[in-house]
Formats: structure tokens, C-alpha cells, sequence
């Protein structure tokens, strides 16, 4: 028989984020969506009374220093994002170097420098993630979360782990713009593109 | 509710999970606690009884729905008030007992 | 009446004046026939500005009743707005704003408002008194479900809900400021201004649709001009101030702890069909540092006999509808008042042209000043007086007045009364605050508000426009300022001095008619008494009794002179009677908007698993598991019933080889020095001792000794294991690891974390499950290099990083292998593809039940939360050795007792009766009762394999009855079936598949 192959990964959004206008269609969008694809990611968690040296040998081997505050922390398409006491996420950027074997490169080269440090693990196939945007994201986003995004109380930089519309959702800001980075769990993806769409329809959603 | 986590600042309550008691103490004499050894009764109350007061009290919640830190909350569960709350981890650390057998071994 | 020179078409409508747009023409109907009104307008102005007074019917005795007050405490004035599936019952008129097309019916009448029969209820009133439905309908019992109920039901409904789902969208939201301010009027804009100006945050939320409150009802000066110039500069203020929003249409229902208040924005409730995309209502919290309560005042109704008929309204409504909407509430006006704010309403009245007939003054002296002020309007004066009656039925002909010196009846067809105001202070004791009486003001002023909540203006009890503007500005510079923000002091505006001053009269002089207290739930003041009579003497059992204030207006205008008239049937102060505190919500709040996009399908988040789409292409029909979609079963063309696919399934799965997604079940990572000592004091067994690449089969129990979920563990590394959890119990077996790992142990090193999103995974089970792995799999997967229970990396096409685990819970040669989930779909399709010739089929979760049963593998029937390891037959599986969570409590004497249900399988006699989960285990021949109730089926299915209906169950004795027969009862479908004990395993006891 023939050989069997794999056919292509699949985003999490892959199936619902159709490219295009969504909502209403007058004037320029309110909130612009793009999918964030090929990202790696992996938890990183400090070994008991480790998370100083851990902080220490992350700035030696990629130049960033982990946050102990919810901050996000980036050099050259690599951040760690604060997601809990001792516990951070990393994001590679699609085509960042430590990835070029696959996402799963970017746990390997963590599990490598921080060994006996921390416990890495893979989860780059396990969120979906979401760049927002546009004039009324705030507004849209408030129908979700119940998270102040006032520029006097969140700025770029700042990350949250919180719940939106009754799914868990990591986030941080990007720029002043404001720019969002969201993440959800894989499996919520419809029912959380469902309330995306929703709450965005009446500023006008744009896809990209 | 709001509750403030000490390390994610001020969110409602619909982000945080409750167990309950935060002053009783999980035993750690489980093979000696047969029934009918005095052991066994530390061990009941452990699991079964509670102090229901009026006013003061120390709770275990879990923000669940964010850096899923179980955290100590100290409130009146009459008016609500909430007078702190803290890391369990780090309340769990320095109970006596613990410090003191992480430091012996 | 005067009329100017362009009178205007509608009779009631004054000729000038009113913040209406008279330009604009709108057309509404009530009833089936079509008014005319303006933009600007209520349906409760418009109705009244077409002369129409009649608006419903009340809820008991179907009396005629007509609009009562201008703003939400409206207790009569209740209609059905829009039709067919928009259709919102018990919509009060007074504040539903007027849109052209608006359809509005009137509800509590048949066949119609005018003539209604129910109103005979009138004739029964002696039994429907306070509390008749406690004594009249006690006997017989038997009548009360079939007759009592539905007839007590039809006669005293309020409107009828909608029959189709509301086609309209609504939505929840969140705002955070730093300075609530609920409430427009004076004191709220003076509030939010200075608020605003010290840069702080600032919401402002107002229920009406036009800022301003008592400024848009009254003559008012401010700074030397009208007031509503001042208002509206105000208002433009804060439009331009960036820091500043403004809710008008917002009802702030509800305080909460710390600082939250719930709110209501009704965004489209003024037109027919919202907008494309936008909703109808919207429900916020607001989340606020501070919040000044600024919501005003609710004018008392007077008790008296007929105080409920059509053309008695509140003068501080009168005025409302004359100077606001230009509406003249009837041509010949008695003012009943027991104060001076009144004087207004008559003033009002007077310049509009209505002739204001007679002010009855229920004060023996009232102030020289007012007298005057009356009689200059050409009104006679009548001190120490009171109405005795109303005569008319739809409408007022006459009133009867009454002094000491003589008694008179007087033609009019308006009563204009004022008990006095009683301050808005409901958010103050949401949170249990209790209001206190004040003598002196004649009202109950809020107590201690909320921690963060100051309350300014009227809602505090200070009723002069002055005071309003005073205590506004300083109490929002204040709030302001406690948020962290610096202002400096400024004088308030210049409003003119005003009286506020009034008596309280809780109930006139008793006369021929009944005289309300409750307009909506038809309270008078002789149930009251009765009720006093009867022994009801707190004021909240007594209110319980008689259902005062427990309508939909929850007591607004009610409250207050109930406490009153108790009071005085006591012969004490009002303090010592008591008082009423306030529950959310303010106003009633829609079920749309508190479920807002969470309806339907949306109703809760679901969760797919990657492969979703994939098994929704080969036929799948999913279930809720959890908040996941599983599939059940997988229909195939010309199977017609699902018992038929679960059949092929199971037998696909026995004969060759099956897939099934098994991605839903709790994935948890665990990791560090001390994840071996962290396992072994999770589960009753010992993990510290499995070789790296094996798994082994895990029993999880609560503290207190009761099995809490199962699962496969494998160890990946020596610091390194992936433990699994059951579907349901997923996420909370990962907040138990991190309440032993942060609280119980916090000296582990061991970290953990969900992987369950990152792997997908699937059952690969049947005899050529094998042979269909070797063709996906690049690495050795002989029995010798991957043995039963084996756990190692595999790889998988494309050089892509997999999981294989040789576990099997249908019984055959199966083996588990999970691919990152990206790939997941690609994964599914692989193996399909890998298995066509060898007859590969998915099976769902219909399959794997009855695959697990036939090998007896516990599952969600044992493992309710009832059952201990003992109790199914997992014993062996319990260390002795080591201490685990509920390692102690299982040794309870009662859970170790020898009679306690355990698990036994059973098998039907007869393969042809079916029988279901949650039927009794009865000996044969015993009576269906407690005491010989032996246990209970918790899984049944029906086995090709066995030719029968099999299942397990848990009963008392049962291991040690195998071989007998027992009944299998079963009350709920009428079954009684014979069914033979058995040992809880069907099929390969040995595990010689499994392991071959």
C-alpha cells in the first residue's frame, strides 16, 4: 500500500476565521483580527527555590528576563510572558530560529538551558492565538472581560491570565495602538470566535 | 465580590474557586490513625469539622480562572470585608512544623 | 381650559411647552387603536395626551386603574409592548419612551380593559383578603393542583411572555471607572462635574433618555437662568471631558460587594427592531472605586378610600407630565398634599390652564405662605382636610373633601396627592444597610451605605434644589478624591431657596371605598390591619402576609406608608416598627440580558477536540461530555438506529480494528525531583516504583476515603510523568495536584501542568490494530519492543514527534497514540487511511461503554462519588505501605462494613427485556420497598458477545451471590426483569487479547 503521510498542521482558528469583512460593513472596522500562526510556545515552571537562577539563565542563553510580575518580557521575537507564581510561557515567533526543527525546537532549547532549573513542556499546539486591534477593541473586548484596559491600567507590555466570555484566556498588550495578543485554549476556539464575532459585529470586524 | 490576588491585583469573584477552611492542618500520621486510635480522631476532624464563625475568618480560594494560585483570604463572612489575602504556598511554608522539617533534612 | 391660538389635535396636550418634539408626528397604538404622540414622549404621556386614563386592570379584584406616577415606581400602568415574539410583559408605561410604530396592550383583563369580567372578583373580596389563599383553598388537598392553582393562576396574571424565542440580541460588558455616579438629575450632574474635573474616571448613568431628572419636570433657576440651560451645559461638559461616560437609558439595578454594581443599558428598547448587529439591552458592571448615589426621590400616594381610581395620580407626576411633555392630566385638578413641594404641581396646572379646583391640606397648620401662594392661583384652601371619597369608576367625577368645619363634594376629574418623598435609597441597603427613620424629614434616610458609596441630593434626603446641587458637587469632588485625585472646592450654583416642608399622614380618615397601599399587588389598608390582627408583627412577615410590596414594583410607593399605618395600629414611632431593606434589583431586569450571548448553542463554551471536523465528516452524532463534544456513535448509510452503528462499532472493534478519539480525557504533565513522591501520595497505588516506558492503571480518592477519579499514568523519564485523568474530572483532578503542591506539600519539588490541549489522541483498538500501527508508526511496534503497557516517543510520518501507549479499555490488542494537536485531523486520517484493508471503522463513546463493560472497567456509573475502592472491587489496588490522600478516612468502619453495595455484573434471563441504568436490585418475590432494596444497576448495554443485556451494578452481598438471580426493578419505565449475577467481567477474563 502506499506510504502514509500526514496531510498539513491545522491552526486552531484554521476553520473559522474566514479573511474578509464581518458585521457591519460601513466605515473603516472597529476591530481588526489576525490569527497568530506558528507560534511556539512552552510553559516553563521553576524548580523549588530555582525561579532567581532561572531568571538568570534565561537572560544569559536568550537575552530575556522572565517578569515577576503578569509583564511580558521580548527580545528579538522571543518573550516570556508571566503566567503564575514560578511559572512563565514562552512565545517564539513563526520562523524564530530555535524553531527551525519545529515548534517543539523552542522546549528543547529551553529544556537545554534551563536544566535543573525548570520544568519545560510543550504547548504550541495547545492554544489558539489571536492578534486584535482596530479603534473599538477595547469595546469589544469589555463585552468578555472583565479586565480594565484603560491605558491608566494596562499598558503595553502588561499580560493577564483571565477568564473571557467563560473561557480562560492569557493575554498581554502588544503596542499603544492598543495591539492584543490573545491566547485560548484549542478546543474553546469556536465558542470563543463565536463570541468574538458577535461582539464585534456591531463595530464592524475585519479578518485578516 | 472582588478579590484582589496578590499576584494578579483586583478581579471578581467569578475568576476564583472556593474550598473553605484555611486553618485546619492535613495530619501526616496517616499510618498510625486507625480507627479508634486517638490519631484517627485528629484525622476526622481534619476532614470533617469546621468553626462556622460569624465575623474573622481564614478561607482557601483558587484563582482558577487566572494564575491558578490558591491563595489564603482573610475576611468577615458577615459584612464580606476582606482584610487580606496571601500566597498559600507561602503561608504553607511558613507554617511551623514544615520549616522546621525542611530545615532537619 | 385656556386654549391658544394653534390648538392642538390631541385633546389633552397642552398648547405650548414640554421638551417634545411637537414638529414630529409619531403614531403608536394600545390596545389595537392607533394614537398620535411625539418624539419625546412616554407611551404613559402620549396615553394621557390622548385623553386615555384607563391602562389596566390591578392583579386581585380587576379593579380599573390608571397612571399612578411618571417614572419607575409605577405600580399600575403595566402593559405588553410589541407583538409576537418581542413581545415584553409588565412594561411600565411611564418609561418606555415612545418610537413610531410602537404596538402596547393592556394585560389582566378579559375580554377587554373596559369591560372586564374578572372584575367581579370585586364582589368576593371579603374571601380574598390578606392571606386567602392560605385559608381558602387549605381543603380538600387534592383540589388545590387541578382547580385552585390554575384558576388562581389565569384570574390574577400579569402579562402573558413571549411564545417564540426573542429574536433580538443582547450582551453582558464590563466598565471600570474611578467615580460612579448613578443618577442624572441636579445632584448627579453637580457630582459627576466636579468629579470629572479632577481628571478622574467617571460613569454616569441615568434611566432616563434625556439627563436632567427633576430638571426636566420643573420650573427651576439656576445661576439666574433655566435650569435646563444649566443642565444642558452641564451636560456638554462632560460629553468633552475624555475621562467621562455617559449611560442615559441605564439602570444602575444593583450595589455588590467591593465596589461592583450591576446596570442595565436598554439600547434599543425606543425603536421597533434594533439595528443590525447592536443589541437590544445590554447588562454592565460597573466597577467602581466610588459611587455617588444620586437617584432622587419616589413621592408617597395617600391612603384614602378610592385612591386607586383612574385620574388619582402623584402631584409630583402631574407636574411631570404638564412641564415635560406638555400633557395636561385632566381640566379640573384637587390638589391632596401633606406639604409645601406641591405648590408646584398647582403652579404648574395653573399656567397650563387646568383649573386646580381645591388644595385639601392634610396639616392643621400649614405654612401662611403656602395659603397664599394657593389662593393667589384661585383655589380654595382647605387645612386639616382630607378626600373621604372618589366617585366615578374608569374615571373621577367627584371627590369628597372633609374638615373639621364642614364636608363638601367637588366636581373634578384629577386628584393631584402628595404623601411626601421618600429618598431613592435602595442601592444603600443592598448590601444590608438598613435606613433609618428621620422624624424630622418624614422619611427613612439611608444608613450606613456601602464601603466606597456617598448619596447626595434628594436620594439623601435633602429635597431642595439647592441642597441637590451643594451636596452633589461636594460629594463627587469627594469620591474624586478618595480615588486618588486632587480638586479644588467650588461653590455650587445659585438655585433659589425653596420649601421641602411636610407632614406625614399614613392613612385619611377611613370612608365608603376600599383605600390602597399596594396599587399593584392590591394591598389596602385593611388587610393591613388584618394582618396586625392576626398576630403578623414584624413588618417583614406582615409584608409577606398581605404581599405587600412583593410585586414587580417591589414596594416603591407602598413600603413606607405600610410601616406608617402599622405603626399607627400600634400606637408606636416608626423606628420601633421597623422598616423594609432593598434587594437587587432596582427595576425589574430582562433574562435576555442576564443571559446575554450565552443562549442557545452559545449557552456555555463547548470544546472540540482537533479532530472534530474529521469525525463530524464520517457521521458522528456528538454528546456533551463535560463541556466537550464527543462522538457517540458514527452512523452509517442505511443504519437507521443507533443501537445498529454501536452494534457494527463493537463488533469492527472485536473482529479488526477500530479508532476512536480519546483526546478529551485529562492530559496533566508532571515533572521535578519529587514527582514520583507527588504521585504516590495521589494515588492509592505506587507510581515511584513504574519503570520508565510503562504506564500503569491509577485510583485517585478524595480525603475522605471515596474513589474520586482513575486513569493511566505513564512515566516519560525518571523526573517525568504524563498522567491522565478521566474526561469529566479533568480540570478538577489539576486544581487537587495544585492544592497538594501549593497547600498540603509545598516542600515537593514537582511541577504540573494541563498538556491535555497540546495532545491529541485516539484509541487504535482491535486484533489488526497492530498491523495498522506498524504502517503509521516509523519505530518497531512488535509485542516485544511495545509490550501491554507500554509507554515510549514514537514517530510519525513526516518526521512529526508522537506518543504511543499500549493500554486497552475495550479488551482487545489496543494501543493509544496521540500526535500534537495540529496534527491531530492529519492523524485521524492517517490511521483511517492506514486501515482501510483492514476493515478500520471509528467507534464513539456508545462502542467504548459497551466494550468496558463487557470487561468490567469502572467508569462515570461506579465512580459517582459514592463508592469506595473496596466497594469496586479495587482493593488490591490500595498500598498499605505509604500514606495518599483519603488513605485514613477509607478505613471508616461503615466503609468497610461487609453489606455495603459492591460491584457485581449481571446478565438479563431473558435477551429480549431490556434493562436500563438506575434500576433496583430485588430479591425475587420481595415487596419493592426501602428495607429490601439491595442496590442498583449503574451500567447496562447490550453484548453481542454475551447475546444479551448485561451490565454491572452495585449490591449489598453481590460478589458473594454469584450465580443467583435477583430482579432488576425498575419504577421509572415499568419493568420488572429477572437478571443472573454474575463476576463483573464479560469477555477475556484471562486478558489473553489484550496482552497477545
Amino acid at each position: 500500500m502506499a506510504e502514509i503521510a500526514l496531510s498539513p498542521p491545522l491552526s486552531a482558528f484554521a476553520a473559522l476565521a474566514r479573511h474578509g469583512r464581518h458585521g457591519r460593513a460601513e466605515g473603516p472596522a472597529g476591530v481588526v483580527v489576525e490569527e497568530l500562526r506558528g507560534l511556539a510556545l512552552a510553559t516553563v515552571i521553576a524548580r523549588k527555590g530555582r525561579a532567581a537562577d532561572l531568571a538568570a539563565a534565561c537572560r544569559a542563553s536568550f537575552g530575556v528576563e522572565p517578569a515577576s510580575t503578569p509583564r511580558r518580557t521580548a527580545k528579538d521575537g522571543l518573550a516570556v510572558v508571566w503566567s503564575g507564581p514560578g511559572q512563565w510561557l514562552a512565545v517564539a515567533e513563526k520562523g524564530h530560529p530555535l524553531t527551525a526543527g519545529g515548534a517543539d525546537g523552542l522546549a528543547d532549547a529551553l529544556r537545554g538551558a534551563l536544566a535543573g532549573l525548570a520544568s519545560v513542556t510543550d504547548q504550541s499546539d495547545a492554544r489558539g492565538a489571536l492578534r486584535l486591534s482596530g479603534p473599538r477593541v477595547r469595546d469589544a473586548l469589555a463585552k468578555g472581560l472583565a479586565l480594565d484596559l484603560h491605558p491608566r491600567a494596562f499598558r503595553p507590555g502588561d499580560a493577564a491570565s483571565t477568564w473571557c466570555a467563560l473561557i480562560d484566556v492569557q493575554l498581554w498588550q502588544v503596542d499603544a495602538a492598543p495591539t492584543y495578543d490573545l491566547l485560548v485554549a484549542r478546543g474553546f476556539a469556536g465558542s470563543f470566535w463565536h463570541w468574538l464575532e458577535a461582539s464585534a459585529a456591531e463595530f464592524g470586524l475585519e479578518v485578516r | 465580590m472582588r478579590i484582589t490576588c496578590p499576584h494578579c491585583g483586583e478581579r471578581g469573584n467569578e475568576e476564583f474557586a472556593y474550598l473553605g477552611d484555611a486553618t485546619v492542618r492535613r495530619p501526616d500520621d496517616a499510618g498510625a490513625a486507625r480507627p479508634g486510635a486517638p490519631e484517627f480522631e485528629r484525622w476526622m476532624d481534619y476532614v470533617y469539622l469546621r468553626d462556622n464563625p460569624a465575623g474573622r475568618h481564614r478561607e482557601l480560594w483558587q484563582h482558577v480562572h487566572g494564575c491558578r494560585a490558591w491563595l489564603v483570604v482573610t475576611r468577615d463572612i458577615s459584612t464580606h470585608a476582606i482584610f487580606s489575602v496571601e500566597d498559600a504556598r507561602a503561608a504553607a511554608l511558613a507554617r511551623p512544623s514544615l520549616v522546621a522539617r525542611d530545615a532537619a533534612s | 381650559m385656556t386654549r391658544s391660538e394653534t390648538p392642538s389635535p390631541l385633546p389633552f396636550r397642552l398648547p405650548a411647552g414640554g421638551l417634545i418634539d411637537r414638529s414630529t408626528e409619531i403614531r403608536f397604538s394600545f390596545d389595537g387603536r392607533s394614537y398620535a404622540g411625539h418624539p419625546g414622549d412616554t407611551l404613559a404621556s402620549a396615553l394621557l395626551a390622548n385623553g386615555v386614563r384607563l391602562v389596566g386592570r390591578s392583579f386581585k379584584y380587576h379593579r380599573p386603574r390608571g397612571l399612578l406616577s411618571a417614572g419607575p415606581e409605577e405600580p399600575n400602568g403595566l402593559v405588553e409592548l410589541r407583538a409576537g415574539a418581542r413581545r415584553e410583559p409588565n412594561t411600565r408605561a411611564t418609561v418606555a419612551e415612545l418610537y413610531d410604530g410602537l404596538e402596547a396592550t393592556s394585560q389582566n383583563r378579559w375580554p377587554s380593559l373596559r369591560f372586564d369580567l374578572m372584575s367581579l372578583n370585586q364582589l368576593a373580596a371579603p374571601i380574598l383578603s390578606a392571606g386567602f389563599y392560605y385559608k381558602t383553598f387549605m381543603w380538600p388537598a387534592a383540589l388545590w393542583e387541578k382547580l385552585y392553582e390554575p384558576m388562581i393562576r389565569r384570574a390574577a396574571g400579569l402579562g402573558r411572555a413571549a411564545e417564540a424565542p426573542d429574536p433580538d440580541r443582547y450582551e453582558k460588558a464590563t466598565a471600570h471607572c474611578d467615580v460612579l455616579v448613578v443618577g442624572g438629575g441636579p445632584a448627579g450632574l453637580a457630582a459627576a462635574l466636579a468629579a470629572a474635573r479632577t481628571g478622574a474616571r467617571v460613569i454616569l448613568a441615568d434611566e432616563d433618555f434625556r439627563l436632567g431628572g427633576r430638571l426636566l419636570a420643573e420650573a427651576q433657576t439656576i445661576d439666574g437662568r433655566p435650569a435646563l440651560e444649566w443642565a444642558a451645559l452641564a451636560e456638554a461638559e462632560l460629553e468633552a471631558a475624555p475621562e467621562v461616560r455617559i449611560f442615559r437609558r441605564t439602570t444602575v439595578f444593583g450595589a455588590y460587594d467591593h465596589g461592583a454594581y450591576g446596570a442595565v443599558e436598554r439600547v434599543n428598547d425606543h425603536v421597533a427592531t434594533p439595528p443590525a448587529y447592536e443589541p437590544r439591552q445590554r447588562l454592565w458592571r460597573f466597577v467602581a472605586e466610588r459611587c455617588v448615589l444620586a437617584a432622587g426621590a419616589i413621592e408617597r400616594p395617600l391612603v384614602f378610600p378610592g385612591n386607586d381610581r383612574p385620574g388619582v395620580m402623584l402631584a409630583g407626576a402631574v407636574r411631570t407630565y404638564a412641564h415635560r411633555y406638555g400633557v395636561a392630566a385632566g381640566r379640573e385638578a384637587v390638589v391632596f398634599s401633606t406639604g409645601d413641594d406641591a405648590l408646584r404641581t398647582a403652579r404648574e396646572l395653573a399656567a397650563g390652564g387646568v383649573t386646580v379646583a381645591a388644595w385639601v391640606d392634610a396639616r392643621r397648620e400649614p405654612p401662611d405662605a403656602l395659603r397664599e401662594a394657593v389662593q393667589e392661583l384661585g383655589a380654595p384652601f382647605y387645612p386639616d382636610g382630607a378626600i373621604t371619597a372618589v366617585h366615578g369608576r374608569t374615571s373621577i367625577q367627584a371627590v369628597d373633601i372633609r374638615t373639621p368645619l364642614f364636608q363638601t363634594t367637588l366636581e373634578c376629574d384629577l386628584v393631584a396627592m402628595s404623601g411626601g418623598w421618600s429618598p431613592t435609597l435602595h442601592l444603600t441597603s443592598h448590601l444590608g444597610g438598613r435606613p433609618v427613620w428621620d422624624e424630622a424629614l418624614g422619611a427613612y434616610r439611608p444608613g450606613a451605605p456601602p464601603p466606597g458609596m456617598s448619596v447626595a441630593g434628594a436620594a439623601a434626603g435633602g429635597m431642595t434644589l439647592r441642597e441637590c446641587l451643594a451636596t452633589g458637587g461636594r460629594l463627587g469632588l469627594e469620591a474624586a478624591r478618595a480615588a486618588g485625585f486632587e480638586g479644588t472646592d467650588a461653590p455650587p450654583p445659585v438655585a433659589w431657596p425653596e420649601s421641602a416642608a411636610a407632614a406625614t399622614l399614613w392613612r385619611g380618615p377611613t370612608g365608603k371605598g376600599k383605600a390602597f397601599v399596594d396599587f399593584q399587588n392590591d394591598v389596602t389598608d385593611a388587610d393591613l390591619e388584618l394582618a396586625e390582627r392576626e398576630g403578623y408583627r414584624s413588618v417583614e412577615h406582615a409584608k409577606r402576609y398581605t404581599t405587600l410590596g412583593m410585586a414587580t414594583d417591589q414596594g416603591k410607593t407602598s413600603g413606607v406608608n405600610a410601616v406608617g399605618i402599622l405603626a399607627g395600629l400600634r400606637g408606636q414611632g416608626m423606628a420601633e416598627t421597623g422598616t423594609t431593606t432593598f434587594r437587587p434589583p432596582y427595576t425589574p431586569v430582562s433574562f435576555g440580558a442576564m443571559g446575554g450571548h450565552h443562549r442557545g448553542k452559545e449557552f456555555r463554551p463547548t470544546r472540540r477536540t482537533a479532530a472534530h471536523a474529521w469525525a463530524a465528516e464520517q457521521g458522528a452524532s456528538f454528546v456533551e461530555s463535560g463541556v466537550w463534544l464527543r462522538a457517540e456513535w458514527f452512523t452509517r448509510p442505511g443504519e437507521t438506529d443507533w443501537m445498529q452503528s454501536c452494534a457494527r462499532e463493537v463488533a469492527t472493534v472485536r473482529g479488526a480494528v477500530g479508532i476512536c478519539d480519546v483526546s478529551t480525557l485529562g492530559k496533566i504533565d508532571i515533572q521535578g525531583p519529587d514527582a514520583a513522591a507527588l504521585l504516590d501520595r495521589l494515588y492509592t497505588g505506587t507510581f515511584s516504583t513504574l519503570p520508565v516506558g510503562r504506564a500503569r492503571y491509577g485510583l485517585m480518592l478524595r480525603e475522605d476515603g471515596f474513589v474520586f477519579d482513575d486513569g493511566t499514568t505513564a512515566r516519560l523519564g525518571a523526573e517525568h510523568y504524563l498522567m491522565t485523568t478521566t474526561t469529566a474530572n479533568a480540570g478538577k483532578v489539576m486544581q487537587h495536584i495544585e492544592f497538594a503542591l501549593q497547600w498540603l506539600w509545598p516542600e515537593l519539588d514537582a511541577q504540573a501542568v494541563s498538556v491535555t490541549e497540546q495532545w491529541a489522541q485516539f484509541a487504535v483498538a482491535g486484533p489488526r490494530s497492530r498491523e495498522l500501527l506498524a504502517r503509521v508508526v516509523a519505530e518497531d511496534v512488535s509485542n516485544e519492543a511495545v509490550p501491554f503497557m507500554a509507554a515510549l516517543p514514537v514517530t510519525l510520518p513526516g518526521g512529526v514527534r508522537g506518543r504511543l501507549f499500549r493500554i486497552s479499555f475495550s479488551g482487545e490488542l489496543a494501543y493509544e497514540i496521540g500526535a500534537p494537536s495540529s496534527y491531530g485531523e492529519a492523524l485521524a486520517r492517517a490511521l483511517m487511511e492506514a486501515g482501510r484493508d483492514l476493515g478500520v471503522a471509528p467507534y464513539g463513546l456508545e462502542a467504548l461503554n459497551v466494550m468496558r463493560i463487557e470487561k468490567g472497567h469502572v467508569a462515570g456509573g461506579e465512580l459517582n462519588g459514592q463508592t469506595t475502592a473496596r466497594d469496586l472491587g479495587l482493593q488490591k489496588m490500595v498500598s498499605t505501605k505509604k500514606d495518599f490522600i483519603g488513605r485514613v478516612m477509607a478505613q471508616r468502619p461503615a466503609l468497610v462494613a461487609p453489606d455495603r453495595p459492591a460491584l457485581v455484573g449481571w446478565k438479563s434471563a431473558d435477551p429480549s427485556v431490556r434493562v436500563s441504568a438506575g434500576a433496583h436490585f430485588l430479591d425475587v418475590g420481595a415487596a419493592a420497598s426501602m428495607e429490601n432494596d439491595l442496590g442498583y444497576v449503574t451500567a447496562a448495554a447490550w453484548s453481542a458477545h454475551a447475546g444479551g443485556w448485561i451490565g454491572l451494578g452495585l449490591m449489598k452481598h453481590g460478589p458473594e451471590r454469584i450465580g443467583e438471580t435477583v430482579r432488576a426493578w425498575d419504577a421509572v419505565r415499568g419493568r420488572d426483569t429477572p437478571v443472573t449475577l454474575c463476576a463483573p467481567c464479560f469477555y477475556d477474563p484471562q486478558g489473553e487479547r489484550l496482552r497477545g
